[in-house]
């Protein structure tokens, strides 16, 4: 196994510091079990992973691998059975049911595979529900910005049952940018797209980095669009095995082919 | 079809558990109320068949009229009477009896009062097995020998804390006695009849006390072993003058039983309509249920139709499904109504009306009729959603997104309008004509179907209305989730709005009836003190009078009584006063005629009355009295204020007197000289009627206030009947809010994931529930006050209206209440709902 996660994390903390780069999310040591005794199952194995402001990583691996379960920890939607998840400085393991609620909503973005939206809300609704959660006046500004990308601007009075998938994932993805979050996760975000839209979506996801400076974490088994991120972690059995920086489709493809040997 | 009905309905039986709640209270109360019904009219005719056993002929006199008459109103007989009936042959004994009021007061000189049912006085027979007939028995002592000793009724003995030995002052028509207990007398299983209190006294004793002397009320005869007694009967028809008639003891006690049973039906019906409501609300709980589980059901439906079921087979599967929700809570409801009756039974002898004890009675009739309502109701109420289901397209099973808002027809919200609009210029027409009782009843019914039908795009108007400040607050996202399926909100909220309307109804027609009472009595009386007897329905010792007539500082006294007769073919009060002091107590409006004209051998009508029998000033009315007959009286004048004296009828007292035995005044009104102090007077003559515990000395607005207060109780009751109706009310919206937490299971997840707190997720369930419960309470409140003002306007005798804005607030509060309450559940367990299974991709 080579090369170790430990390993891989200095030199990311190293490069991290060298470009002067803050740490947007990470997890020390991340175990989760499901289950007890003979029919307990590991969903992750001490796994230690950083991710970088302003970076895309997609988090690639088998089914069964963990990797939807370290997402979930990551984003507080789920608590580690030992181990740290951070987001920024903040130490998850310490916050309270509500707690977490608040930094969902005030520090992170989401965007799921499917049914991402309110069916009772129209798209615009939809996209500034975190911030109307908590009271909190949309940046009209920065809104107009996110919408022009995704092209949304005449989608907005439509409810999402009068939208297409496409439309739906992006509308999701103008929810997670809205409140310019710390880290925006994606769980497949793809997943129930045609790869036309898909790539379209990805492309999205690619410039809200570049151009809008975001951090995003995504889930994906497709080594298509885990080829749009900056770094690819690959996971199995609940470990981090390997990591590929600026992984194109082939590098991908190849560094799946040898895991799975 | 029927094993998917069963797999199907097993599958969701947590969420048909409150469905099967609803439909089982309102069958238990439906089967409570015959249960109660058929138990106590067992227990009646098995009290009266042991009453009348050992006597097997009793002679009475003849009731001139016997569909006007009440117990107690023919006329006694010639005590040699007995004598001519001893002498019949085949007779083994024969003994005289009387029967009248007396009031026995407890240590402490208080009337013991029954609560509605009468207080006796009455004579014991010598023979024994005439004496101790049936269930009459002496549970201690013996029977009273005497003017000195009596025998008391075993409830009385025991509310009172009386022993065997003790001395009881009883009240008497005529006067006061004091006594000494021999005996107690229990009535088979009870310890009095149906809440009576009795006082038994040797027979010349008891026609002393009760103004009877020489006179018997009825001769019991026992026949000798080998006479029948139809035969006996027939013979003592024989020897019988006019006026007098023989019957056997089986007609005497089928008799009884026959009013009993009447007044039964009459107690039955108004419980059975009180059943009826709350099942009307229960049905808009399993409309909901099952219009939910069809909707959730939908792609299965899809499927089973793809693969080949038909539209018929799709039906009969739902429908099976509702028979056994149906069959099923009709089984518990039954069994339930036993327990209901038992409960019902508690509450009429908290109010002191004791019923006999008997096993409870369930007829088979009491079954069938509870698993026919709970069968037809549940699969008359599941029949729309079940047809919708059958509506699905096959092509449904592959779809994925369904659209959130049911789209609700212009067809049925224009339907819906015109039924509202008309049935509320029904109830305004009504309130502005008065007296339109069935315009009322149609106006009520229309604007309620006009209210259902547009139910749901009201339900949608008021989610417009809240649907305002931020899109993700909780009123907001309350207000759409509500609007998204409004038709279920709006079931869910007229299960409230029916018995909030009823509540409403009653409450503003008592308030009327509350402020007529007062107006009436400021606006015609001229009395200063008004006397009654604390039991209401037994009347005053004619004495009271004459005492109050000798105290100083007493101008005029004018004595009430009332009697049942029939004037020109209708039974009404009859009312007796003293002609020439009447207009000093009382200003009733005259409309006609003159009041110096009335006096011995002319009438007073009302104006109504008048109208009602074409009648005028100098016309001849006739009135036939149960114990004389036929009488005519001239019209001396018409009044207006009938409401206030509750007659349209008024004869002088001396023309009342000769035609009605009983000289007990039902109310004195007395006007004290203008120089002197009322209260002093009042504690004057207040002194002077110690004697007469039974005598209650009110001036004219305690009067008022406790007629107020008997309309209270009234009102009392009827909304602890409503109750049920609406704990059924708020079982479906716990059921609604519970079905809709589960439908929306992904969504609330969703909410949680993107940062919604536990507290914002409860929030919104609880303001859907305000919502659903603050909708339908306050269509409840708008259409009852209505429909209460068209109601209150059409009942005669009500001419002032009121509406009781506290109260109706009060039930809005009420309902606000109810719908947090039953949202508690609910959003607990939307709060609980797991983030992660909810937004993991199936």
């Amino acid at each position: 196994m080579i090369p170790n996660t430990l390993t891989s994390t200095t030199r990311n903390q190293a490069r991290a510091g060298s470009t002067g780069r803050q740490v947007a999310a990470r997890v020390e040591q991340a175990t989760k079990t499901y289950g007890s005794g003979t029919a307990a199952v590991v969903a992750l194995d001490a796994v230690t992973v950083d991710f970088n402001v302003g970076n895309f990583t997609a988090i690639m691996g088998p089914s069964g691998s963990g990797k939807s379960t370290l997402l979930h920890c990551l984003a507080g939607l789920d608590r580690l059975a030992s181990g740290r998840a951070f987001i920024g400085e903040r130490d998850l393991a310490g916050l309270s049911d509500r707690q977490l609620a608040l930094l969902r909503r005030d520090r992170l973005g989401f965007i799921f595979q499917a049914f991402n939206l309110l069916p009772v809300l129209t798209g615009r609704e939809n996209i500034t529900l975190p911030c109307d959660l908590a009271g909190r006046k949309v940046d009209g500004a920065w809104f107009e910005e996110v919408i022009n990308r995704l092209g949304l601007e005449d989608r907005l009075s439509h409810r999402p049952h009068e939208l297409s998938g496409g439309e739906q994932q992006r509308v999701a993805v103008a929810r997670a940018l809205v409140s310019k979050p710390e880290v925006v996760f994606a769980d497949e975000p793809t997943g129930a797209l045609d790869s036309r839209t898909g790539a379209q979506l990805l492309g999205f996801l690619r410039s809200a980095v570049d151009e809008l400076e975001q951090t995003v974490v995504m889930v994906t088994h497709d080594p298509v669009a885990a080829a749009y991120a900056d770094r690819v972690v690959f996971l199995t059995d609940g470990r981090a095995v390997e990591e590929l920086q600026s992984p194109t489709r082939e590098s991908v493809l190849e560094t799946m082919k040898r895991l799975g040997d | 079809m029927f094993r998917y009905a069963l797999r199907a309905l097993l599958a969701h039986k947590v969420r048909l558990l409150l469905t099967v709640a609803a439909i089982t209270v309102g069958v238990a109360f439906v089967s409570g109320s015959l249960v109660l019904s058929d138990t106590m009219g067992r227990a009646f005719d098995e009290l009266f068949a042991g009453l009348a056993k050992g006597t097997d002929v009793t002679v009475r006199a003849q009731s001139n009229d016997p569909g006007a008459s009440l117990p107690g109103q023919v006329h006694p007989l010639d005590e040699s009477i007995v004598e001519t009936v001893r002498g019949v042959s085949g007779v083994a004994s024969a003994e005289g009896s009387v029967t009248g009021f007396a009031l026995i007061l407890d240590r402490n000189g208080q009337p013991i009062q029954p609560g509605g049912a009468p207080t006796l006085g009455g004579s014991v027979h010598r023979d024994p097995a005439l004496a101790l007939a049936g269930g009459f028995s002496y549970r201690a002592g013996r029977a009273p020998a005497g003017p000195d000793e009596m025998a008391l009724d075993a409830g009385s003995a025991r509310k009172a804390g009386y022993v065997l030995g003790d001395r009881v002052r009883v009240v008497f028509p005529d006067g006061t006695g004091e006594f000494t207990v021999m005996g107690l007398v229990g009535f088979g299983d009870t310890d009095s009849l149906a809440g009576a209190t009795l006082a038994s006294f040797d027979t010349a004793t008891a026609q002393r006390l009760l103004g009877k002397t020489g006179k018997v009320d009825q001769v019991d005869v026992r026949a000798e072993a080998s006479v029948a007694a139809v035969e006996l009967r027939d013979r003592i028809s024989q020897v019988l003058p006019p006026g007098t008639q023989a019957v056997t003891s089986e007609q005497v006690s089928g008799e009884s039983s026959k009013t009993v049973r009447d007044g039964l039906g009459i107690f039955t019906t108004v419980l059975l309509v009180f059943a009826g409501i709350s099942l009307l609300v229960g049905s808009f709980v399993i409309w909901n249920t099952f219009a939910v589980l069809v909707a959730q059901r939908r792609r299965e439906v899809a499927l089973l139709r793809a693969v080949g079921a038909t539209r018929g087979q799709v039906l009969t599967g739902i429908i099976t499904e509702a028979v056994l929700v149906g069959l099923v809570s009709a089984g518990f409801g039954l069994g339930a109504g036993v327990g209901v009756a038992v409960g019902l039974r508690a509450l009429l002898s908290s109010l002191g009306i004791e019923v006999p004890a008997t096993a409870a009675v369930v007829e088979p009739r009491t079954i069938v009729t509870a698993l026919l309502v709970g069968v037809l109701i549940t699969v008359v109420s599941a029949l729309v959603p079940a047809v919708s289901a059958t509506r699905v397209a096959p092509m449904e099973a592959l779809r994925s997104a369904t659209p959130v808002s049911g789209r609700i027809g212009r067809v049925r919200t224009a339907t819906g309008v015109v039924l509202l609009a008309a049935g509320t210029a029904g109830l305004t027409a009504a309130a502005l004509m008065q007296n339109q009782l069935a315009l009322t009843g149609v106006g009520a019914l229309t604007a309620f179907a006009g209210i259902v039908v547009a139910g749901p795009q009201l339900a949608r108007g008021i989610a417009a209305v809240t649907n305002s400040g931020r899109p993700g607050g909780g009123w907001s996202l309350a207000s759409r989730n509500i609007s998204r399926v409004p038709r279920r909100a709006a079931a869910t909220a007229m299960a409230l709005t029916v018995g909030l309307a009823v509540v409403c109804a009653v409450s503003v027609t008592a308030s009327s009836i509350k402020a007529s009472a007062a107006d009436l009595l400021h606006a015609g009386n001229r009395s200063d003190l008004i006397l009654r007897s604390v039991t209401n329905t037994s009347g005053m010792s004619p004495a009271v009078a004459d005492i109050i007539k000798r105290q100083t500082g007493v101008d005029t006294v004018v004595e009430w009584r009332y009697s049942q007769a029939r004037v020109n073919g209708n039974v009404g009060n009859v009312v007796g006063v003293p002609a020439a002091d009447l207009g000093r107590v009382v200003d009733l409006g005259i409309a006609t005629g003159s009041l110096a004209d009335f006096r011995d051998g002319t009438i007073l009508l009302s104006t109504s009355q008048a109208r009602e029998l074409n009648a005028g000033v100098g016309d001849s009315i006739k009135v036939t009295f149960p114990e004389t007959g036929q009488r005519s009286f001239q019209v001396a004048a018409t009044f207006d204020l009938d409401s206030l004296v509750g007659t349209g009828q008024l004869l002088s007292l001396n023309d009342y007197a000769a035609n009605v035995t009983s000289r007990l005044d039902d109310m004195v009104m007395i006007k004290t000289v203008s120089s002197a102090d009322t209260p002093a007077v009042r504690s004057r003559i207040s002194h002077a009627l110690a004697g007469y515990p039974n005598v209650l000395i009110s001036d004219p607005n305690e009067f008022v206030r406790t007629e107020q207060a008997s309309i209270d109780q009234a009102m009392g009751l009827v909304t602890a009947l409503l109750a049920l109706s609406i704990v059924v009310a708020a079982l479906g919206i716990i059921n609604t809010l519970a079905l809709s937490v589960m439908e929306r299971t992904r969504e609330i997840g969703l909410m949680r994931a993107v940062g919604a707190t536990r507290r914002q997720v409860r929030g919104v369930i609880r303001r859907e529930s305000l919502l659903m419960s603050l909708f339908g309470a306050l269509m409840g409140v708008l259409l009852g006050t209505v429909g209460g003002v068209a109601l209150a306007r059409s009942l005669p005798s009500v001419p002032t209206l009121s509406v009781p804005i506290e109260s109706l607030a009060v039930y809005v509060l009420v309902a606000a209440v109810i719908g947090v309450l039953a949202a508690i559940g609910p959003a607990r367990r939307s709060s609980r709902v797991n983030v992660l299974k909810a937004i993991s991709a199936d």
